[in-house]
């Protein structure tokens, strides 16, 4: 793409240059990334293996996975005719497969190594097809920490780093003990840091820039971890408490508060109760016509499992929720059985949304969601969620830190305001069809200095805020009943999320497209101007000669 | 309904002046409140026009080439000898049959094939495209119009394309994403020398005026 062409024309700096954000240079793999990038990690650190227990816990889950396949489609008829010899040949079966799975587990952990230097995160794999993935620093969203229920009784930890860009944009570096965990997470954040503040509109010299102060704690710096003795009391307090400790706090959730928000949360009993009351009438109704039998239960078995599922998903998306600001963003600790630590950085999130349903009125809690660049998050319990449910004061709290300024004289109460209001209390912009009854008391956009916020939501209300530095593209939806009604959809475009502004005023809709516009083109370049390279990577490479260099001379 | 007015009254005012400053009284002020309020020197012009006749923004726009129609004609040319054939099969089985209303059958190739025909002008004429200042605009569509605005510093790659049938009538289509990730915003039609052009002025433009996500 045209976009590499200035990159590939300097090679001498390629990871010190932030060019774009292209999601598709994003995670560089295959060969290319060593091509491309002389200064990849591993050439001045220390390729590291992960923990040798990987293949026991990687391999089980493969078994476990096979045998669940071939159990749920057969278990009535294995049921039915069951002998001892079967079942040891069986059981010989699933030992022959569990060493099978086990030995190639382990191969492909021997061939899986990674490293962390200052030029970013790198990962290598396979022993048939190698493959090569690459983080540039520059690149690093964010990094977690996840540790899924077996992995945690062992002590084991994953560490996701995070890039920008859409779809599997991350690397797994899967699993190196908790403790390890914790440094390593601490050190790729320290050199995305570097990226972030200390490059000063110029690319280091080489690979050897200076090392963030927490890159003591890299274990490619210093590889043993810290004195032995206190292992074991470090591995019980992170057990316990899971390394979220330092650093203001933000929110902290208590359990009766989770609790009672989910028995007021409508929408969730609402739907919890249809499913649960549809698996009963279903099985009835089926005991009913042909009498019990154990295939009705196995057709429903998928269905009586996702409703605890989804419960216990949503119960544990905020269990022991503790989120604390440090200098590197907002730090979060989350789970149950499967404890996670997330860290948002402020300076990437692209939009925030609100929520509160009916019953939450009362107390006054929201919840916040925001959408970053490269998290990608289907479900409501990943790091997209940074308060799953908080009072005013949290909410405060943890707006303050992420968000930038809305611009008005009192943010919080700008915020509360617009939640609790009523929507045709609220002045700003809605439709102007009458016969669009219920959008023109519920939904309503309003245009701040720093953002822009749309209202909408009948019993749960919702917020939408999109700061207006970040906007990405603009789309303005014209149809043929829209000119009768004399209405324009606009469509505000971030990094990740459309917001549709739908049937507003034609006049409206084109002064705010051209408003939004220059600010799209102009405010975040203005910002940024201080740590961005642009002089650097304009005025460094005049003599290139490449075709878009000498054409934007010219113009 | 809106009064349309060649030049629109803007009512969009971005000073923190008229805020609700959480208004705990319950007093809602102004932000986008109505016409009434005196015309902000700092707010800028409205770009696209909307003339109640013509179509949305096309007033500024650029058109592309009218060579994209006799392009587009000979690209759909199989689909258009496909639907001709359909329509033949349908008379003919109906003279064979004597059932007369099988014939009703090539109605919908006929009327696909009918506004393939006479609309591609149209629709190629509606096309549009505008290099600002500071963003790219590119237009499309009669009845359905979209108008997409795409600020240089937030394009993350441009792509250009040229087809066989393009290329002999010296066509490229330029296709430009940004890191929204979904949706691209494709521009057919363009000279090639003109696709050269906006490639290297969004590169350039690209690289002076990056930002961040």
């Amino acid at each position: 793409m045209s976009r590499d062409d200035p990159r590939a024309a300097r090679p001498e700096d390629p990871v010190g240059t932030p060019v774009g954000d292209d999601p598709e240079a994003v995670v560089e793999r295959g060969a290319s990334a060593a091509g491309d990038t002389p200064v990849e990690p591993g050439a001045t650190a220390e390729r590291r293996r992960t923990h040798p227990i990987t293949p026991l816990v990687t391999g089980w889950k493969i078994v476990v996975g096979i045998i669940a396949v071939l159990t749920a489609q057969n278990i009535a008829r294995l049921a039915d005719d069951f002998t001892l010899q079967r079942a040891l040949i069986g059981l010989g079966i699933v030992a022959a497969a569990v060493v099978v799975a086990i030995g190639l587990s382990a191969v492909s952990w021997w061939y899986t190594t990674y490293a962390v230097d200052d030029a970013g995160v790198s990962l290598h794999s396979g022993m048939i097809s190698r493959s090569r993935e690459f983080a540039p620093r520059a690149r690093i969203e964010s990094v977690s920490v996840e540790r899924p229920l077996l992995a945690r009784l062992l002590g084991l930890a994953k560490v996701r780093v995070e890039v920008a860009g859409g779809g599997e944009s991350y690397l797994d570096i899967e699993y190196i003990r908790s403790a390890d965990a914790e440094q390593l997470r601490r050190g790729i954040l320290g050199v995305a840091a570097l990226a972030g503040t200390g490059t000063e509109g110029g690319a280091p010299a080489g690979g050897d820039a200076g090392l963030p102060p927490s890159a003591e704690g890299l274990p490619a710096a210093d590889a043993p971890a810290p004195a032995d003795g206190d292992a074991i009391g470090h591995r019980l307090d992170d057990l316990l408490h899971d390394g979220v400790t330092d650093g203001e706090l933000i929110a902290r959730i208590p359990t009766g508060r989770l609790v009672h928000s989910l028995l007021r949360d409508m929408g969730f009993l609402l739907g919890v109760v249809m499913s649960v009351l549809g698996v009963v009438v279903a099985i009835s109704l089926a005991i009913w016509q042909e009498g019990f039998s154990f295939a009705v239960i196995i057709a429903l078995l998928p269905t009586a499992i996702a409703i605890p599922k989804y419960v216990f998903g949503r119960i544990e998306s905020g269990w022991g929720f503790v989120s604390r600001i440090s200098e590197r963003g907002l730090r979060m600790r989350r789970g149950l059985a499967n404890t996670r630590t997330d860290n948002i950085a402020a300076g990437r999130i692209q939009r925030f949304e609100l929520r509160r349903p009916l019953l939450w009125r009362g107390p006054g809690w929201t919840a916040a969601g925001v959408t970053v660049a490269g998290i990608e998050d289907s479900d409501e319990d990943g790091a997209a969620s940074v308060l799953p449910v908080g009072t005013a004061e949290e909410l405060r709290a943890t707006l303050g830190h992420l968000a930038a300024p809305l611009g008005t004289a009192d943010d919080a109460a700008t915020i509360e305001r617009m939640l609790t209001a009523p929507a045709r209390d609220i002045d700003g912009l809605r439709t102007s069809v009458r016969a669009f009854w219920i959008d023109r008391r519920t939904r309503v956009s309003v245009l701040l200095p720093g953002a822009l916020v749309q209202r909408s939501g009948i019993l749960t209300r919702r917020l939408e805020i999109i700061p207006r530095e970040r906007i990405q593209e603009l789309t303005v939806q014209d149809g043929p009943l829209a000119r009768r009604l004399g209405v324009l959809d606009l469509e505000v475009t971030v990094a990740g999320e459309t917001m549709t502004l739908g049937e507003l005023p034609r006049r409206d809709v084109l002064a705010l497209h051209a408003l939004l516009a220059r600010d799209a083109a102009t405010l975040r370049r203005y910002r940024d101007r201080e740590h961005w390279p642009r002089p650097a990577l304009v005025a460094g490479a005049p003599e290139a000669g490449t075709a878009p260099t000498s054409a934007g001379g010219a113009l | 309904m809106v009064p349309m007015s060649g030049t629109p009254d803007p009512v969009v005012r971005p000073e923190p002046g008229a805020l609700p400053s959480g208004a705990p009284s319950g007093t809602p002020s102004g932000i986008l409140s109505g016409a009434e309020m005196p015309r902000d020197p700092s707010m800028p012009e409205p770009v696209l026009s909307d003339d109640p006749e013509g179509l949305l923004g096309a007033g500024a726009l650029r058109p592309v080439s009218p060579r994209l129609i006799p392009a587009r004609y000979v690209g759909g040319l199989i689909g258009s000898v496909i639907w001709v054939l359909l329509i033949i099969g349908a008379i003919v089985s109906a003279s064979l049959s004597g059932m007369w209303w099988i014939a009703a059958l090539g109605l919908i190739p006929l009327l696909i094939l009918l506004q393939a025909l006479l609309l591609t002008p149209r629709r190629v004429r509606a096309i549009g495209y505008l290099d600002a200042e500071e963003d790219l605009t590119i237009a499309s569509g009669i009845m359905f119009r979209a108008v997409h605005t795409i600020p240089y510093g937030r394009v993350q790659s441009v792509k250009i394309d040229e087809g066989p049938v393009d290329r002999r009538y010296g066509l490229a289509k330029l296709t430009v994403s940004t890191a929204n990730g979904a949706s691209t915003v494709v521009l057919p039609g363009l000279e090639k020398a003109e696709a050269e052009r906006l490639r290297a002025l969004l590169t350039a433009r690209g690289i002076e005026n990056m930002a961040a996500l």
